[in-house]
């Protein structure tokens, strides 16, 4: 096999230049198609529960995503409450509701919400909040006052410190938020020139935050993926000085990328932050086969030899190291399918993909591409690539670390035991911890936004605690009730369903309580047409449905209000709660004003008539739609909204749990469920899958590798001993994150399944290599200087042209992606340091099984694994 | 003209008698008048059952059903209302009491039974919502055809098409509104209100007309939510003018201790 796609290569290059040509231009074509992806939810399948259950709050609750705009003033004594001021966010509101996708209706700003109040008459009065722009300080003041008595606005719309105001801009779709807020943003730049307001005005919100980010990502694979194809060109130039050599690996690395990519782009899949560095892994991974294959030619090729013939004995030998090292990085890659995070599963796979079409076209392609260099060419690159290994620095720096590490064995051994320990005791202390706005650095306008309008309000962040009552005992009620009147009536000779109220829409209705009401109105209605005798019975039944009607509304009832009240209060007694918002605080605030307005009369109604009513003079309002932001037209569910001041995962697990606690020791009446939702839960749903899923992928991954290793080496212990690199360099690398405290996020989480992948290949390369030499030499100790001399060097520079390859993500604008920069090439050199050193001790103390002194024979012919 | 529910109100009666016209009106102010009078004057008075089934944009429906008395002062002047609620039976025996006033505000109280209080509400604003549904207080009660300016932009066979524009836009949330009125009937059939945008954002109609006692009255109309997706659909049934309704029942008295005798339903 290896025979003929080695003669392929040499003796068809140009067919091999058109196949590459082809693949790259035919699925490369499909990029443009590119649809981008940056929905946090998206972490989560379509219809995970969590994920689905959100989806049906937002609908039923009319709970829009939205960007809030907050505005700023530390200068006037007053705070945001001059007139310069509120006229700016006048008029601002104002604009805001002429853009295209915004939800109108439930915009909530100071000029579109309405205030309850006395007037003075003793009356009640819905008025306009501030409908005009105030003219003069009282009015300005008059709107500071009512706002302090609007529990539902105080601290969402003004902060408590009357600095800040905020308004909410619900948006129609989430993709179109990075448009609107830049339509915003030119808004109050026109706004606020020559208005003399001082006010500095912020944009934040998870859809802005969501969609800045997509253009963001954008950004960041238009600069740092080219930037990393740079970085490795000149890497490579550094190391072969050769132009003309070092554009096959380039080329090998951009048929790679531009292929997975296309591939993905063309079978329909977005673009997510996970896949959007999909570039990025390839590159560096593409190129190092083709290093391999250029090293070897350049340390064998001999002026005269036939090229062909030298190539097609490289390709020969490094077929199988470069097929395992491929494969091992695959199965890395693709174990991240078994999480249950498809933006994770989709970026597994198609690494994996582009690592296996990385190798193939690295063996055909690279010896296609040699084959047809001009003897000029091959004999600089000959030239230069001798002298330049010869000289370097890692020439004089290896040999004494091969030397020390054999000699120190047990000491080192106890000394990796010693840092193995540690790594443990600090994978124990890692905090697993997200917020997707920090994904952003610290100085980005949404960061500053962020902290900014946190700092003034109750809190951006929104969860959602859904109480809902699954009970049918008013139902049933009734149906028993219906039944026995019904039979009464039989007795008495009396036919109700002849008058016809219905009986169709007793039972064609799903809903128990569609049912109910629709047979209401049809007794209602059979009422006016029955006769004498039939009366008494329909009224009985009529007023039955009506009793089981209005219990079934079970947050018109005051014991259900109470309760909602009480998790509001024990909901806001967490640090992290900056404001609850809910029915009872509309309930009070609209019963204040009806009995008078003082601060006594702030209460929930004692009856379920005196709920229902206050109510209904709320809904005589300017917004009565508002109501069913906070509960359902039929009762049977309501919501508390939470405004969080962080959005970190963490806080909100610590909410989570203060309300388990209080639910063990007060559990919900029967037939209520209560359920979290919004973004911030979400993001801990995903997190949750996500580090469960890691582990798992992890786990799998590690004992496939294992199982390779073994058969590669056909031997336990070497198995073994090829995965001692990389647990200990992923025990150090998280136990490390546990130490510094470094939170366990999205980024860090993904890396753990990629060092697997990566670092085992060092291990490959080291122990086939060394194995292969002492066959040769049949002497540990020539072994090991020779293993320190070309070998080492290989991985040495293998490990420099990976880490560099990735530091241009140190450059961008987004966290995960510095993260994962920073953290790969920490990697690569900390796996490459712990071969080198660990595997050469392990081999000094298990020599006397593994590489036993021998008379050592030579066929060099089938050692050599190029490493 | 009165924006909204002018037809629907229907209570409506009187006065105007209907017949076809041999030429078509060229004066709206004229035009709108008479539609003022057709939607809400008919008779000297008049009672009436409403249900209202207001439907949000997800299609959940909530539903009022309420008894409305109805007096005139003078055709074309002050009025009095009273609104009986029934239903649903958690707000029965609510009742929501107006005198209209052609030149002042109108003057509104509430009972509420489960709070047992008697609040009045503030003379304000008329272009709330009436108890949760998609028409205005101001539908239901008459917008005064003196807070606009009226021009005939057109007409047809069927109906003359007047815009209207507030002669104080601050206290409404329309730029304008487009009224369809009935060349036979004079009943508002179709109102039109547009925003600072442009933009139709609700629209009432007229889906059911019924002559009662000779008076031309809607009995089922409709107002759209354009904007949020919901729409209210209000019927009037067991309609009756001319009863003599004494203007005792127009009462505070009359809040705590409701008029059985007018508030049940006609037969036949």
């Amino acid at each position: 096999m290896t025979h003929w796609i080695a003669n392929l290569a040499t003796s068809r290059p140009r067919t091999i230049y058109l196949f590459v040509a082809l693949l790259t231009l035919g699925l490369g074509l499909q990029i443009p198609s590119i649809r981008i992806d940056t929905d946090p939810e998206n972490m989560l399948p379509q219809d995970q529960p969590d994920r689905a259950f959100h989806n049906e709050t937002k609908k039923k609750f009319g709970l829009a995503d939205a960007i809030v705009v907050g505005a700023v003033n530390d200068d006037d004594p007053e705070g945001i409450y001059n007139v310069r001021s509120l006229a700016a966010i006048h008029r601002v509101s104002q604009e805001i509701l002429k853009i295209d996708g915004v939800v109108r209706h439930d915009l909530m700003s100071l000029s579109v919400v309405d205030n309850v109040s006395q007037d003075g008459a003793g009356a009640i009065s819905f008025e306009w909040l501030m409908h005009e722009a105030p003219q003069t300080g009282k009015q300005a003041l008059a709107i500071r006052e009512a706002v302090e008595r609007l529990p539902l606005l105080m601290n969402t719309l003004v902060s408590g410190d009357g600095k800040a105001a905020a308004i909410y801009v619900p948006i129609v779709r989430k993709d179109q938020s990075y448009r609107i807020s830049r339509e915003i943003e030119q808004i109050i730049a026109r706004s606020l020139a020559g208005s003399g307001a001082t006010d500095s005005y912020h944009i934040t919100g998870l859809p802005v935050a969501e969609d800045t980010f997509g253009y963001e990502m954008f950004v960041q694979m238009g600069i740092s993926a080219p930037l990393a194809g740079l970085a490795i060109f000149l890497l490579m130039w550094f190391f072969f000085r050769n132009a003309a050599l070092v554009v096959a690996p380039m080329i090998v690395a951009m048929a790679t990328v531009i292929s997975a990519m296309g591939l993905m782009i063309g079978m329909g899949f977005t673009v997510h932050i996970m896949s959007s560095m999909i570039p990025i892994f390839l590159m560096p991974i593409a190129v190092v086969d083709s290093v391999h294959i250029l090293s070897e030619f350049a340390d064998t090729f001999q002026e005269g030899d036939d090229v062909g013939v030298a190539i097609r004995r490289v390709v020969r030998r490094l077929f199988r190291p470069m097929l395992f090292t491929s494969v091992t990085s695959t199965v890395g890659f693709l174990s991240l399918a078994i999480t249950p995070i498809p933006p994770v599963q989709v970026f597994g796979i198609f690494v994996g993909f582009g690592i296996m079409l990385a190798f193939l076209l690295t063996i055909v392609f690279v010896p296609a591409y040699i084959v047809r260099m001009s003897p000029a060419q091959l004999r600089a690159l000959q030239k230069s690539h001798r002298g330049q290994g010869k000289l370097g620095m890692l020439s004089r720096l290896l040999p004494p670390l091969g030397r020390f590490s054999t000699a120190n064995a047990v000491k080192l051994m106890v000394a990796f035991a010693v840092v193995f320990g540690l790594s443990i005791l600090g994978l124990s202390r890692i905090q697993i911890n997200d917020n997707p706005v920090n994904w952003f650095k610290s100085d980005h306008r949404i960061r500053v936004a962020d902290a900014a309008l946190n700092r003034h309000f109750a809190g951006t962040y929104d969860a959602f605690l859904v109480l809902r009552q699954h009970g049918q005992d008013a139902y049933q009620q009734f149906s028993g009730q219906a039944e026995k009147i019904l039979a009464r009536a039989r007795l008495a000779g009396v036919d109700l369903d002849a008058i016809g109220w219905d009986a169709a829409a007793r039972t064609g209705l799903d809903d128990p309580g569609e049912q109910l009401d629709a047979m209401v109105t049809g007794l209602d209605d059979a009422l006016f047409d029955a006769g004498d005798a039939e009366i008494p019975y329909l009224e009985d039944l009529l007023a039955s449905a009506e009793a089981a009607q209005s219990q079934a509304k079970y947050f018109q009832q005051p014991e259900a209000v109470r309760l909602l009240e009480t998790l509001q209060r024990v909901l806001a007694d967490s640090a992290h709660v900056g404001k609850t918002n809910a029915l009872p605080d509309l309930l009070k605030t609209v019963n204040r004003e009806l009995l008078g307005g003082m601060a006594a009369d702030f209460a929930i109604p004692v009856t379920t008539a005196g709920i229902a009513q206050t109510l209904l003079v709320y809904q005589s309002s300017h917004r009565p739609r508002d109501l069913w932001h906070m509960v359902t037209p039929d009762y049977r569910s309501a919501v508390i909204w939470l405004q969080l001041r962080s959005g970190d995962n963490q806080d909100m697990s610590e909410v989570m749990a203060r309300l388990d606690a209080y639910l063990a020791d007060h559990p919900l009446p029967a037939g209520l469920s209560s359920r979290w939702a919004g973004k911030t839960y979400i993001n801990v749903v995903w997190q949750d899958a996500m580090v469960a899923g890691m582990a798992k992928s992890l786990l799998g991954a590690f004992v496939v590798v294992l199982i390779m290793m073994i058969v590669l080496f056909r031997s336990f212990l070497y198995g073994v001993l090829a995965m001692l690199p990389l647990t200990i360099t992923i025990t150090l690398i998280y136990g490390l994150i546990g130490w510094i405290g470094k939170d366990y996020d999205m980024p860090i989480a993904v890396l753990s399944a990629l060092t697997l992948g990566l670092s085992v290949d060092f291990a490959i390369h080291f122990l086939e290599r060394a194995r292969a030499i002492h066959h040769e030499t049949g002497s540990f100790a020539s072994t090991m200087k020779q293993m320190f001399k070309e070998p080492a060097r290989a991985i040495t520079r293998n490990t420099v042209v990976v880490a560099i390859g990735f530091t241009p993500l140190l450059f961008a604008p987004l966290l995960p992606y510095v993260t994962v920069g920073a953290f790969l090439a920490g990697i690569m050199a900390v796996s490459a340091i712990v071969t080198l050193i660990l595997l050469p001790a392990m081999l000094s103390i298990l020599r006397g099984r593994l590489l036993p002194e021998t008379q050592g024979f030579v066929s060099a012919s089938e050692s050599h694994t190029g490493g | 003209m009165q924006a909204g529910l002018a037809a629907s109100l229907a209570l409506a009666l009187l006065g105007v008698p209907v017949f076809s016209l041999a030429a078509d009106l060229t004066d709206a102010a004229e035009i709108i008048q008479r539609a003022n009078l057709a939607a809400y004057y008919a008779g000297d008075d008049g009672r009436s059952d409403a249900r209202m089934r207001i439907r949000d944009g997800q299609g959940r429906e909530q539903l009022r059903q309420f008894t409305i008395l109805r007096r005139d002062r003078e055709d074309g002047g002050d009025q009095d209302f009273m609104v009986f609620f029934s239903r649903p039976a958690d707000v029965r025996g609510m009742v929501f009491q107006v005198a209209k006033h052609i030149d002042g505000d109108d003057d509104r109280w509430l009972y509420l039974p489960g709070l047992d209080l008697v609040k009045r509400i503030s003379a304000g604003d008329k272009r709330t919502s009436f108890v949760g549904s998609h028409f205005f207080y101001e539908d239901i009660s008459g917008r005064n055809p003196n807070d606009d300016h009226h021009v005939l932009t057109g007409s047809d066979a069927q109906s003359y098409v007047l815009e209207n524009t507030p002669k104080n836009p601050a206290t409404v949330e329309f730029k304008s509104y487009t009224v369809w009125v009935d060349k036979q009937t004079f009943l508002p059939m179709k109102i039109e209100y547009i925003n600072e945008i442009g933009e139709i954002y609700r629209r009432m109609e007229v889906l059911e007309v019924k002559s009662i006692q000779g008076y031309p009255t809607a009995i089922r109309s409709k107002m759209n939510d354009l904007q949020g997706g919901g729409h209210t659909l209000l019927e009037f049934r067991y309609t009756r003018f001319d009863l003599g309704l004494p203007q005792e029942v127009f009462s505070e008295r009359s809040l705590r201790n409701p008029p059985r005798q007018w508030l049940k339903r006609p037969s036949g």
